[in-house]
């Protein structure tokens, strides 16, 4: 199967949209419980966890519903693209921490940061970036160069 | 090695992953539209978030959720207390407190007549643990301190199975040893 294969494609497309809508309308009803979550990582402190519950979760879902509806698709598949690997790194290096956390990354229907996070988080990040790096643009209202 | 070579060759074009198939990384980065994209994403979530969330930003400048993100309206009862409250509380024997830290450590040192609920466990067997703690009077949840969240994460539990006049002591067990306070070990109990 090809890249130039364009159901496969659109199937992705819809695929990573989707898990980043949703993960980002888990957050959005609830700030502060996602605003604990980062909090408990121990990575940043008070006022850089409330930010980041602020805006990661409408970062997601700009990023899933452009990536869908195909307003540059490009652009919203190098955000998810850096989002992804930010997250595979955060993941490994609470879990090198020995710090045991929930991942917070569904909202209420998050489960432990571990080892199949990261699998999971890593079969997003090759859907996306086979994505980033195809030319086929199905889909598109704001058509890409190739 | 030449298998090894062949079976990548072939792995390749089977996925399609040829040369004239993908776009450069180079390329990517040099395209205008691509980062046009990537401003438009990030100024539209920093519009939204701020729009959507503007009662809670107003409310943490006002000092709000410093201690931890727990929302007044949400948890009433639920409040933060410093060493010398918590100190008064066991001295006038006016609360129960409540150990969130790991059985070990439970074992290893704690506050005289605390009840040890570690928080993993507390999840786990929630209806048996939570039996164990009394309703009244109000209860001093502790952890280790500094930077710990079990006794936070304890409390939110308590909260929703119906516990109310729940106290945070979140300077915890380092503080309450520091402070040269009493303290009792398992095997002293």
């Amino acid at each position: 199967m090809s890249l130039k294969s364009k159901p496969i494609l659109i199937v992705f497309r819809l695929i990573v949209g989707g898990v980043f809508i949703w993960a980002a309308v888990t957050k959005i009803a609830d700030p502060l419980s996602f605003a604990q979550d980062v909090k408990n990582y121990r990575l940043v402190g008070q006022t850089l966890s409330f930010l980041t519950a602020i805006f990661l979760p409408w970062l997601e879902l700009i990023a899933g519903v452009s990536l869908i509806i195909g307003v540059f698709p490009r652009s919203s598949a190098l955000v998810i693209s850096g989002l992804l690997v930010f997250f595979i790194v955060l993941i490994t290096v609470t879990m090198i921490r020995g710090i045991d956390v929930n991942c917070g990354c569904f909202g209420t229907f998050s489960r432990k940061a571990d080892f199949l996070l990261i699998l999971e988080d890593s079969i997003w990040l090759l859907m996306s970036l086979i994505l980033l790096f195809s030319r086929e643009n199905d889909f598109c209202l704001l058509k890409r160069k190739s | 090695m030449k298998l090894l070579k062949c079976f990548a060759r072939d792995l390749k074009n089977t996925a399609g992953f040829l040369p004239e198939n993908l776009m450069s990384l180079k390329k990517i980065f040099v395209e205008s539209d691509t980062w046009q994209g990537v401003a438009f994403i990030l100024a539209l979530a920093l519009i939204l978030g701020t729009v959507s969330n503007l009662g809670l930003i107003k409310r943490f400048i006002a000092g709000e959720f410093n201690q931890a993100f727990i929302s007044k309206d949400q948890f009433p009862g639920l409040v933060f207390i410093s060493l010398e409250e918590a100190g008064d509380l066991w001295f006038t024997q006016k609360a129960v407190f409540i150990d969130s830290r790991s059985g070990y450590e439970y074992r290893r040192g704690h506050i005289p007549g605390a009840i040890s609920i570690p928080l993993e466990e507390a999840k786990e067997k929630k209806g048996e643990l939570l039996a164990i703690i009394p309703r009244e009077p109000s209860l001093v949840l502790y952890c280790e301190g500094g930077d710990c969240l079990s006794s936070l994460n304890l409390a939110r539990i308590l909260h929703e199975s119906g516990f109310g006049n729940l106290r945070i002591f979140s300077g915890g067990w380092k503080e309450w040893t520091a402070a040269g306070l009493p303290v009792a070990k398992e095997s002293e109990e």
